[in-house]
């Protein structure tokens, strides 16, 4: 992620416009299944963690702007991972509270977790990643050519032979090879958007 | 002539507007001729579009789903190491290398075996699945035997919910054998990203998961390593296929049982396995038991922190009902559940294919109920007895635990004298501590009342705690070390595991 364009439109910058909708969601369709995972992982049920869910981007969308501000600010995604831990914590201690609530999560099972070893976290990393990339693949798709696309999908995903993929596809086999890293490059914008690096230096 | 073309088109101005797409007509011609023919040039597109762990990623996360590397982390750099030695190189960085005939694209998954790889058969020219027996086990007689009949008795398995052999054989002195590749996900993928399922999928995925298990009961073959992570389904029509005969061996094969390794997770084993008892095919059942529990809650019966606990809790306890979790569950589900989790194999059902026609006749009336009869009631023990028998393990484990506890305690002196010969010493120690006031921890929960009571004594804490957490919620981002206060231990533990998970994300792909 090394060789970023200088200035490039961000998804952060759009989502600290409020009125910004399409931002927030394509927000929450990379980050929400992440928040999810961790809840699932801690030990929460499915309904549990989908409120959880909702409540980490509840807090985010109410806090953005002062994080904007801030000069500490660090990392966007270890800010809202910060919000989930805290809206985690909430969640158990207000459970602590009211014994009897509803939800079904087990508070004493909760408490009872494992803590995550290094190789549950290298895992949820990892999912978040593969998260990242399908959500950019679909995102990014839809900007190219079928046989681009396949270029890219068939050589590059699959790992299939470039003059095999060509002839499938009518294209000189040098064109899948441009048309493969073509599809790349926007693929890493893209994710290199949503990860705010340009936000960060 | 030919000189000044080549030194024309290597420009490397020219790749960088052909990734903006601002190469058109004959420029982009020609610099797709001269593509095909210069590698230098191809390279530099390339790490100009992304650098080479990007093409990487790219390929090992959007490559749908990994058949056997399923529930295993994915795993680029743990085993990009000796383990691939094997591979021969291949000037083709497409490929990991190549093993035989094979062209080898990733590394599938890896476990106490050997390593699973994603290969291209370019006979076929079709995607396979490689599992090839680590060198060091190469080595070893009983471990190649296994590994070989391993092979032969899950070849002899042909089933449209069993994952297909193609082949067994050696290459390099490494056993290897060759299997589909199952594009799609695994049902512990599925349950991780949606949670518990719906009654229809699981008696759909249920079923069919016992189809394909009486298939290979009727080989004399038992898995004993049914679990979610190993039941696949395919792409699209999410088909079952049942995979990773790793630890499956054929019933009369005492030479090798005779080791006593426990063999499989012990999550979904069952309590005989567990023990190191005699295992058959309805010790498949059990585990069948336990992943349809896990379809209808989200989550494995019977967990623990560690794997003597799982242990425990496998062989004595009896899991919370599902109901209790998910009160969606019909009561007809959780009482086959229940009869497939009887602790003593005679107790549950008693063949895989009775499984799948119960859960299929039920499916049918969930479908049509006009038209398919409801099926009759399974006959399970009495609630009553049911509480009371888990007083009763409560009661057991209560001892048991008392019993581990005991010999740690006894035996961490010693351990630590023995093991603490340099500078380790002192952390040696800590850890044995740590590990016996977990266990004490599990005792204090086994011989306290309900949990409720318990609660009711933190509340004058929590009182406090509450102000705090007020404060909190104004502050949201903020650092949540400023809890301060060490009210709660498990709290303090969350909270110190979820900051490490955030450095580490902060570190980031």
């Amino acid at each position: 992620m090394s060789d970023a364009p200088s200035t490039r439109y961000s998804l952060l910058v759009r989502l600290c416009q409020p009125a910004d909708e399409q931002a927030w969601q394509e927000f929450t369709e990379i980050y929400e299944p992440l928040v999810y995972r961790l809840a699932r992982r801690r030990g929460f049920q499915h309904a549990d963690a989908d409120d959880l869910c909702q409540e980490v981007f509840q807090a985010a969308a109410k806090a953005i702007d002062r994080w904007q501000q801030r000069s500490d600010r660090g990392s966007f995604r270890a800010w809202l991972f910060r919000i989930a831990r805290n809206v985690m914590i909430n969640a158990i201690r207000h459970r602590q509270r009211h014994p009897g609530a509803v939800g079904g999560s087990d508070l004493k099972r909760l408490l009872d977790q494992q803590p995550a070893d290094d190789q549950e976290s290298r895992q949820l990393i990892v999912e978040y990643e593969r998260q990242l990339f399908q959500w950019a693949a679909e995102e990014v798709k839809k900007s190219f050519r079928h046989s681009t696309w396949q270029a890219f999908w068939q050589t590059s995903v699959e790992g299939r032979h470039a003059n095999e993929v060509a002839n499938e596809l009518a294209l000189s086999v040098g064109a899948v090879y441009i048309a493969r890293s073509r599809v790349m490059a926007r693929l890493r914008e893209k994710i290199e958007e949503v990860e705010g690096r340009d936000l960060r230096s | 002539m030919v000189s000044r073309r080549n030194h024309f088109e290597c420009d490397h101005a020219s790749l960088r507007l052909a990734l903006d797409d601002r190469l058109v007509g004959e420029a982009h011609e020609q610099l797709a001729t001269h593509l095909e023919q210069c590698e230098d040039c191809r390279t530099h597109l390339e790490a100009l579009s992304a650098g080479r762990d990007w093409w990487q990623k790219a390929q090992s996360h959007l490559s749908s789903g990994d058949a056997a590397a399923a529930g295993e982390p994915a795993m680029p750099s743990d085993t990009d190491g000796p383990w691939l030695g094997f591979l021969l190189p291949i000037d083709d960085e497409r490929y990991l290398g190549r093993f035989g005939e094979y062209l080898v694209t990733e590394v599938i998954g890896s476990g106490g075996f050997g390593v699973v790889l994603k290969a291209l058969d370019p006979a076929l020219n079709r995607h396979v699945a490689i599992k090839v027996l680590s060198p060091q086990l190469a080595n070893n007689g009983s471990a190649r035997r296994r590994f070989a009949r391993e092979a032969q008795a899950a070849a002899a398995v042909v089933h449209e919910h069993v994952v297909a052999i193609h082949s067994v054989s050696e290459h390099e002195g490494l056993p290897y054998l060759v299997m589909s590749y199952v594009p799609g996900c695994s049902l512990q993928d599925r349950l991780d990203r949606q949670g518990p399922l719906e009654t229809r999928e699981v008696l759909r995925i249920g079923m069919q998961t016992a189809a394909g298990l009486a298939a290979a009961h009727a080989q004399g073959l038992v898995h004993r390593d049914i679990k979610p992570a190993n039941i696949l389904l395919e792409n699209g029509v999410e088909r079952v296929k049942i995979t990773d005969f790793g630890l499956a061996r054929t019933i009369d094969d005492a030479s090798l049982t005779a080791s006593g390794i426990i063999a499989g997770t012990p999550q979904y084993m069952a309590p005989e396995q567990a023990r190191g008892e005699t295992v058959d095919h309805r010790s498949d059942l059990f585990s069948l038991g336990s992943v349809l529990y896990a379809m209808c809650t989200g989550h494995s019966p019977f967990r623990a922190e560690t794997f003597m606990a799982v242990w425990r809790r496998l062989c004595i306890d009896t899991p919370r009902p599902v109901r209790e979790t998910n009160p969606e569950v019909p009561e007809w589900l959780a009482e086959i559940i229940e009869k497939l989790h009887s602790k003593q194999p005679h107790d549950r059902i008693q063949s895989a294919g009775e499984v799948a026609e119960l859960l299929a006749a039920h499916l049918a009336h969930l479908q049509r109920p006009n038209v398919a009869p409801k099926p009759a009631r399974l006959s399970v023990r009495r609630r009553g007895w049911r509480r009371w028998s888990r007083r009763a393990s409560w009661i057991t484990l209560g001892v048991l635990t008392g019993v581990v506890i005991a010999a740690l305690a006894w035996r961490v002196p010693g351990g630590a004298a023995g093991i603490g010969t340099s500078s380790g010493t002192e952390p040696r120690v800590a850890a044995g501590t740590a590990i016996v006031s977990t266990e004490a921890a599990a005792i204090t929960q086994v011989s306290t009342p309900p949990a409720d009571l318990r609660l009711a004594d933190m509340d004058g804490e929590l009182a406090r705690a509450e102000a705090q957490v007020k404060q909190l919620e104004s502050e949201l981002g903020q650092p949540a070390s400023s809890l301060g206060d060490a009210s709660n231990e498990s709290i303090v533990r969350l909270d110190a595991e979820l900051q490490q998970l955030e450095r580490q994300f902060d570190n980031g792909p």
